[in-house]
């Protein structure tokens, strides 16, 4: 049965994104059929890291939701792109960058329904074993959905008051939501910090299992938003950590 | 932290999102979408304008939930769906003696639109054919045309939960070509069943059928009669609830014009259908449906919004004497996520 797993963050900038397209890539790396939509539709960015140029983006999720295609049409093989190994193959449902097109989105709004059911299509059509969902930060009608939707959501924090604070607001919404796996995944530690008080601390806080620590890594952000990390390093600590993560999500989905 | 249920009533519109009943209704919606038969009616100009490709459902449950597919905002007229409802606010102005001696509650087997009054008593057969639609809207209180006419339409907003108009242009053909009800009226004038304000009585009774709604109007009307008369979306209270079984029950025997003893038979779900197309049904306690399709069977019943009724009776045993297990479980499909079955 094809799984869905929602990345989310109260904030920007926790590296949502980076984090998205790393595990998504090491689920790939275990030959499964790996879907990636971005419903970061305000400030669209993962298309970077797969690779994928703006002006090889002819069509995106913004027309889908204009209706003027089908989901499965602006889905993106990217796995080429990356470097990706074996069976698996990584599918990227990019968002609009034009400013234009970001205009319209706004102005208009767009129908949730559709989006759920482009997610259906889309695991249907393109025969899935996984559906990522790259979210805008905070909260918003698409999070409620993509919340609602998924076997797995996971949280992503830095260990800081703000995103301690808005990371509780969010475990209130899944857990109304009756949101059937919830992981915390910490990013962005400092290299000082003890990670196992680290751990304990977060997971008391929310009583949610903590999936995985990143530190801040100098590695990853030389690699800046180009290529996926652990595709390129995967004996780094940091892939290792990832392929951790992966594997409790194959686990429990 | 004050809780005002905001939270409460986004999860709810999300969960209507991702429900298994949301797919379910959008397969039936497509399975219905292409029937060609059926007759849009055309005994006024302004009905027959209407498209016979519109199709909306909406149902809306008892906790709130709201379902819509199709054309759910396209407004059409009420027409005969007002009866039922102007016959609930007839009670609670008057009581049941009172309006019983008026309008009996048997139903006929005639038309709609027969000149028929009880051989005995003189009274319309029953509150959902013309003349007993008549009889009721003339007990309707208030000291003019307009005050009547507003506490109606303040009726049924509180079902609605949106402020609702009457359409002029139907209004005005209605009168001009409501000979037979004027007809009717004078009939039970001449045997003391209305009062002597007849015409402005006729007049009120031609634009409660000129009520413009939509899809989820009917569906929200339902919802409050299943709700016990309280609206669940808004809270507010529509109807007494003493009252709520009378208009139930005029609905299940009469609701569907002669077509009422099938419908009992094979849907089982107390409802009254409009020449504009529409159905509102309702199953108590659960749910409220409305439809719109102006294609009409020869009875004057929308044929997509019967083929929806029927199918939602059988798969979920809606019928009210449903006593064997449904192929579905409404709970299981209302709650449940479909993404376990992509």
């Amino acid at each position: 049965m094809p799984k869905v797993v929602s990345i989310h963050s109260y904030r920007g900038g926790t590296g949502k994104s980076n984090f998205t397209a790393n595990l998504a890539a090491s689920i790939a790396l275990h030959g499964y059929r790996v879907g990636i939509v971005d419903t970061d539709v305000p400030s669209p960015g993962i298309h970077n890291l797969f690779g994928l140029e703006p002006e090889a983006m002819h069509q995106t999720l913004n027309h889908y939701l204009w209706g003027e295609t089908s989901i499965e049409e602006v889905a993106y093989d990217v796995g080429g792109n990356v470097g990706l190994t074996g069976d698996g193959q990584l599918l990227l449902v990019p968002a609009s960058v034009k400013a234009d097109d970001i205009a319209r989105i706004l102005k208009d709004g767009y129908d949730v329904k559709l989006l759920n059911d482009g997610f259906r299509q889309l695991v249907k059509g393109l025969s899935l074993d996984y559906l990522f969902i790259d979210t805008h930060p905070g909260l918003s009608k698409e999070t409620f959905l993509s919340i609602a939707i998924s076997h797995v959501l996971i949280l992503l924090l830095r260990p800081d008051k703000q995103d301690y604070q808005g990371t509780a607001v969010t475990v209130d919404v899944a857990r109304q939501l009756k949101v059937r796996n919830m992981l915390l995944a910490v990013n962005k530690t400092h290299s000082k910090l003890n990670l196992q008080a680290l751990r304990q601390k977060v997971e008391e806080t929310y009583n949610i299992p903590v999936a995985g620590i990143f530190p801040l890594s100098e590695d990853v952000v030389q690699l800046a938003s180009e290529g996926i990390f652990c595709l390129k390093y995967q004996d780094h600590p940091i892939s290792q950590e990832f392929k951790k993560v992966a594997l409790k999500i194959m686990e429990i989905a | 932290m004050v809780d005002t249920g905001n939270l409460k009533s986004l999860t709810a519109s999300i969960s209507a999102v991702t429900s298994p009943f949301r797919t379910y209704l959008n397969e039936l919606y497509d399975r219905y979408k292409s029937l060609q038969e059926g007759r849009v009616a055309d005994y006024i100009p302004e009905l027959s304008l209407a498209d016979p490709n519109w199709f909306g459902m909406c149902i809306v449950t008892t906790d709130g939930q709201v379902f819509e597919v199709g054309n759910c905002d396209q407004l059409f007229t009420i027409q005969s769906i007002a009866k039922a409802f102007v016959y609930g606010m007839a009670l609670e102005d008057h009581g049941r003696n009172l309006v019983g001696a008026r309008v009996s509650v048997e139903p006929t087997g005639e038309a709609f639109n027969s000149i028929v009054l009880d051989d005995k008593t003189n009274r319309p057969y029953n509150p959902m054919v013309n003349a007993g639609a008549i009889a009721t809207t003339d007990l309707i209180k208030g000291k003019n045309a307009t005050e009547r006419l507003k506490r109606i339409l303040d009726m049924f907003q509180r079902y609605t939960g949106r402020e609702l108009n009457v359409s002029m242009p139907v209004f005005l053909s209605e009168k001009a070509t409501g000979n037979r009800n004027r007809a009717m009226a004078y009939l039970m004038l001449n045997f003391g069943m209305v009062t002597e304000r007849v015409e402005e009585t006729l007049d009120l009774y031609f634009q409660q059928c000129s009520i413009l709604v939509n899809a989820k109007d009917l569906a929200m009307m339902a919802v409050t009669l299943a709700n016990g008369g309280k609206n669940p979306i808004t809270g507010e209270q529509a109807i007494d609830e003493r009252y709520v079984q009378d208009v139930i029950s005029v609905m299940l025997t009469c609701g569907m014009y002669d077509y009422s003893g099938e419908w009992i038979y094979r849907v089982g779900i107390p409802a009254k259908s409009g020449v504009g197309g529409g159905i509102t049904a309702v199953v108590p306690k659960k749910l409220g449906i409305g439809t719109f399709s102006p294609p009409l069977d020869e009875k004057g019943n929308s044929l997509r919004g019967i083929k929806v009724c029927e199918a939602l009776s059988q798969d979920f045993g809606l019928h009210l004497f449903n006593m064997a297990k449904p192929d579905r479980v409404l709970e299981d499909w209302l709650h449940g996520s479909a993404v376990d079955s992509w």
